[in-house]
């Protein structure tokens, strides 16, 4: 099989946890949301965790996506000036920029490793679920490292095999 | 200052380079601070902080829950019935069905958030109605990019919710705070399409004339919509805090409820199933996330001007030549209307808005009626040559089309848009009328 047949495959199935993990948290985030505010008006009995749960879903559901997000190149970006690049241009630049996100993604990346850390010594937690702090910054700091790599990934497949990652991209810009 | 200024142009140096925008912002932003401030680690523990917080900060909640609300919309299918009772009103008129597409795009807005997604609905809808009666492109398009732009300013918008939240304006002031301007957009649009088919009235021709019943039928279809506009505006605005309901929402509530409503309304049509509902949460949390990026890039860079203290000297600068308010106004307006033509709208927006808000702000300017002006700008650079994102995503789903015979129709609306600027620069009180008459 050719690196352009199995790389659409193969970045289909990678992706797929992260997509639904963010399609779940993002589905409960709305349908608890919904259910705050009939119990409130209805019954007088709003859901008090719901503002810390609304918090960690919604991070939940961005950061899984960051990486497929940064892996399929879809992150805003002005292409202005598209038609002065030729093809090798078009492949370098490619490897630079990726390359050079990635690598800069992977600071902040770890640092968010240490402060999450800090969190754990300290004991936070949220305030009615006592949820430890920890776990929604860990997630982060490592959705980060992913995207980071993701990103150096793409920069390097760009200049080596353009064809297969075209391939592998999902039609369609962001929205 | 100096620094700063520099910082914003390697941004736009790198943004033209293809460095994705939340990277360009971010980047510059990191350097820049550790060069103000000499401190590494506490530089990047600014970043991994903003990074830790921005993606669990209720108020952005809001964010991806509109979004959802918008794609449950459009995949309700409810663009086509908004067209239809559009059309049954004005169709019959000479560019009737360019009309139709603008009050239908204005409509659409109410319920949907984001002027590219308005855009793109809208042209799968309207685009293929107006070539079959033979309309000129230049006017077809022109009508789907323009239309498509109200998007972000009808409530419920993104733009104006992140605006809010940035500078911490009422929400619910600004949604309702947009509704004059977001009407007289509809109402100059609607004029432009006349003034183009009286210039050339092949360019629209009439439509067949709908019966009355026909109308009421196709009135009827939409009552979802309205409902769904209304539940979102009311109980943000309290409106519904009245018996039996009892419903008044924060922001992210009202959010919640509109992409609950939008759910529902896309289930009992049929429209939804398990496939249908993934891809929509799936694409709503990547362009969500595509946001995020941003939203933290921009914050990265607002606290390298803020430390280099650009908003002060720029302060100080125009008390010491004693520049007029509207001078400095006008200034920073030419501003947007330049940035727009290389930037999208949101990353516009978070770019300035730290660096021009404190200055217009100090200078008298209401926030709200500021923020309303900006947006307006925002919705003018969608259309503006040579990014004019509307435009592109108008080309990217016609495709037959040039940008170049887009840009060409679209002239009379940027025309429209800017009258209805000056309008509300001048006249500030068509802004503020409705936020200060129904405060809460």
């Amino acid at each position: 099989m050719t690196l352009a047949k199995a790389l659409p495959r193969v970045s289909r199935a990678l992706a797929f946890v992260p997509a639904l993990v963010a399609a779940v948290s993002l589905f409960a985030l709305m349908l608890m949301t919904f259910a705050d505010v009939v119990l409130r008006s209805a019954l007088d009995a709003p859901l008090p965790w719901a503002t810390e749960m609304t918090r960690i879903l919604m991070a939940v559901s961005i950061f899984s996506a960051m990486p497929a997000l940064s892996a399929s190149g879809r992150h805003i970006a002005v292409d202005l000036t598209d038609p002065l690049f030729g093809p090798w241009a078009t492949r370098i630049r490619e490897l630079l920029v990726n390359v050079g996100c990635g690598a800069l993604l992977l600071w902040p990346a770890e640092r968010a490793v240490v402060l999450a850390r800090r969190s754990l010594s300290y004991g936070d937690v949220t305030e009615y679920l006592r949820i430890p702090q920890y776990w929604p910054e860990i997630f982060i700091a490592l959705a980060c490292y992913v995207a980071g790599a993701a990103l150096i990934a793409r920069g390097f497949l760009a200049l080596l095999a353009p064809r297969a990652l075209s391939a592998a991209e999902p039609e369609g810009g962001l929205g | 200052m100096t620094a700063a200024l520099v910082g914003f142009a390697v941004v736009l140096a790198l943004v033209l380079v293809r460095v994705p925008i939340a990277f360009a912002m971010g980047i510059v932003g990191t350097i820049g601070y550790f060069v103000e401030t000499e401190r590494w680690t506490g530089t990047i523990s600014m970043v991994s902080r903003l990074i830790l917080d921005t993606a669990q900060d209720y108020g952005l909640s809001v964010v991806p829950l509109f979004i959802l609300m918008g794609l449950f919309v459009n995949k309700g299918g409810l663009s086509r019935e908004l067209y239809q009772v559009s059309y049954a009103f004005l169709g019959h008129l000479k560019g009737g069905l360019a009309m139709a597409t603008i009050l239908a795009c204005g409509l659409f807005s109410a319920i949907c958030g984001s002027s590219l997604a308005t855009a793109a609905t809208m042209s799968k809808v309207a685009m293929p109605q107006m070539r079959r009666y033979g309309y000129d492109d230049r006017l077809s398009t022109a009508s789907i990019a323009a239309g498509g732009t109200l998007g972000i300013l009808i409530p419920p918008s993104v733009i104006l919710v992140i605006y809010g939240l940035m500078t911490e304006t009422s929400i619910g002031a600004l949604f309702i705070a947009g509704i004059v301007p977001g009407l007289m957009g509809i109402l100059f649009y609607l004029g432009a399409v006349r003034f183009t088919v009286a210039r050339n009235p092949a360019s629209g021709p009439a439509g067949e004339r709908t019966p009355w019943p026909a109308r009421g039928r196709a009135l009827a279809a939409v009552w979802a919509v309205l409902l769904l506009f209304f539940l979102v505006i009311g109980g943000l605005y309290g409106a519904l805090d009245v018996w039996p309901l009892y419903l008044t929402f924060s922001p992210t509530e009202a959010a919640g409820m509109g992409a609950t409503g939008a759910f529902l309304i896309a289930l009992a049509r049929g429209t939804l199933d398990v496939r249908g509902l993934f891809e929509v949460l799936r694409d709503t949390a990547t362009t969500s996330a595509g946001l995020f990026a941003v939203l933290i890039g921009a914050a990265v860079f607002s606290n390298f001007v803020n430390v280099a203290g650009l908003p002060d000297a720029l302060l100080a600068l125009v008390q010491a030549y004693a520049i007029s308010p509207y001078a400095v106004l006008l200034g920073v307006l030419l501003v947007y209307v330049a940035l727009g033509c290389v930037f999208e709208s949101l990353s516009m927006l978070l770019l300035t808005v730290p660096i021009f808000f404190p200055l217009v702000v100090s200078l008298g300017f209401d926030p709200v009626w500021f923020g309303i002006v900006v947006v307006v700008v925002v919705e003018i650079s969608l259309i503006t040559p040579p990014v004019g994102l509307n435009v592109f995503i108008l080309k990217g789903v016609v495709g037959d089309v040039s940008t170049g015979t887009i840009f060409r129709g679209v002239t009379p609306f940027w025309a429209a848009d800017i009258l209805r600027l000056a309008i509300l620069v001048l006249v500030p009180g068509l802004v503020m009328f409705l936020p200060n008459t129904m405060g809460p």
